[in-house]
């Protein structure tokens, strides 16, 4: 029973960790948007942490630039499992418009398995929430897996 | 050996640790659920702080190269230890597990570990935001201190007249005979001082620069994942039930049904009405201050109210 409860509050209480790696910021604002009253993202439990180690889900953003790829995979190993990878808007999956600039290292999933992408320039806070609690879902299936 | 088996009850179900823990998450939980409703949303269902937990507990444990493991992974336990005793000393109305003749002063000892324990945990880590964070602590723990001191002394002299009451049976005793100090008028100060000692001591929104996730990623707790970093955030829940009901015994005391369960509900309501009234309200409408704000704030005007009241009550008001 305890191990049911572990595995269904890792749904419950998904914390996330923002990466920017050279976002236009348009993104960044509408992840703040879904935690907003409007939106109210805490009503799942999401909470914004300040730290890597605290986090569930890592939320990417930006076109992963030459400076901030390798923070990026730093940090991305600092956080603890179980972990899930949410790319956020068209930047980290294809490179967008920024696609073959030489200081631009564009798809996420050459470096970190990414679990959800949400595509869009920029995604609607609604597409976000979406994604983020997909991310939940499979956060409590690697819970679940972690177990056996 | 019945003795023994009735002090281990007292320890770890009423009204020690487990006890606390339940309402300390009950209270945690209510607080966001209020502090969401007063922004106009939604917000996480009550039983939130025990998802939060209980994730926390199922999750890895990293401890960075650069920490002292035994400092590191003990710290949350003794704070968690220190948070548990101390309900045995706060009287709920006519029951004390333990009383002594100077329990208040014990009270007052214990109180100050957890705070300890954050920065002893936060130092052991190795991490610089940590460092920042506990200087930010020990600033904090300087600043309550002080205002609650001259509350603590003001209700004892209040209690016990020309010698001073330490001893919280004492004063649960003289609220049963002369009312609750609330209703004291000269005690009034020294109750608005006590409420804005709290969420400092707990170290919710305005007063919470230790941990300031969106500067310092959350100053001492930032290197903390898995079990240990669960039992910190359940050492905050408890401290929230724990001041709420240091103010409940000190200053609302006096209601007795001589039914200890009774007793026991009405307190947990008193504790969610003080946590409402001086965590939730002033998270909700206020920013976090800069700590040498802070500071001013806690030796001025806090102090300042608990000093008038002390002042009122020694001329023999």
């Amino acid at each position: 029973m305890l191990k049911e409860l572990l595995n269904k509050s890792s749904m419950k209480s998904p914390w996330i960790y923002h990466i920017n790696s050279g976002s236009c910021n348009g993104c960044d604002i509408e992840l703040v948007a879904v935690l907003t009253p409007r939106y109210d993202a805490e009503r799942f439990g999401f909470k914004l942490t300040g730290t890597p180690r605290h986090a569930d889900i890592v939320v990417v953003s930006g076109p992963i630039t030459s400076q901030s790829k390798e923070r990026l995979v730093r940090t991305l190993a600092q956080v603890p499992e179980p972990k899930c990878v949410v790319s956020l808007g068209s930047c980290p999956k294809s490179g967008n418009v920024f696609k073959g600039s030489y200081s631009v290292e564009a798809p996420l999933d050459n470096y970190v398995h990414v679990d959800v992408s949400v595509a869009g320039c920029t995604p609607k806070p609604e597409a976000i929430m979406e994604g983020l609690y997909k991310a939940a879902q499979i956060l409590q299936e690697k819970r679940e897996a972690m177990n056996k | 050996m019945f003795n023994i088996l009735w002090s281990l009850f007292y320890v770890l179900i009423f009204p020690g640790a487990l006890f606390t823990v339940a309402v300390g998450l009950l209270l945690a939980g209510i607080d966001r659920k209020v502090v969401a409703r007063m922004q106009h949303r939604i917000g996480p269902p009550i039983r939130q702080p025990l998802y939060d937990f209980l994730k926390l507990i199922g999750k890895e444990t990293i401890i960075p190269k650069a920490a002292n493991k035994l400092a590191f992974l003990g710290a949350p336990f003794v704070g968690f230890v220190s948070l548990a005793l101390i309900m045995l000393f706060i009287p709920i109305f006519g029951f004390t597990a333990f009383s002594t003749s100077a329990d208040m002063i014990v009270i007052l000892y214990l109180i100050t570990i957890p705070g300890v324990a954050l920065i002893v945990g936060g130092s052991s880590s190795g991490s610089p935001y940590a460092g920042i964070g506990i200087s930010r602590e020990m600033v904090t723990m300087m600043a309550y201190e002080l205002p609650f001191v001259l509350v603590l002394l003001t209700v004892a002299k209040k209690a016990g007249g020309v010698s001073l009451a330490f001893s919280m049976d004492a004063i649960a005793n003289w609220q049963a005979a002369n009312g609750s100090m609330l209703f004291q008028w000269a005690m009034i100060p020294a109750a608005i001082a006590m409420l804005l000692v709290i969420p400092a001591e707990v170290g919710t929104q305005p007063f919470d620069v230790a941990e300031a996730e969106t500067e310092i990623c959350e100053g001492p707790l930032v290197e903390y994942s898995g079990a240990p970093l669960g039992l910190f955030k359940l050492n905050s829940a408890m401290k929230m039930f724990v001041m709420s009901a240091l103010f409940v015994s000190l200053f609302l005391g006096g209601i007795r049904t001589g039914f200890i369960l009774i007793d026991a509900i009405i307190f947990v309501v008193l504790c969610i009405i003080v946590t409402v009234l001086c965590m939730s309200t002033i998270h909700a409408i206020s920013a976090r201050l800069k700590i040498e704000h802070l500071f001013k704030f806690y030796w001025t005007f806090v102090a300042g109210l608990a000093m008038a009241s002390l002042i009122l009550v020694w001329c023999g008001l």
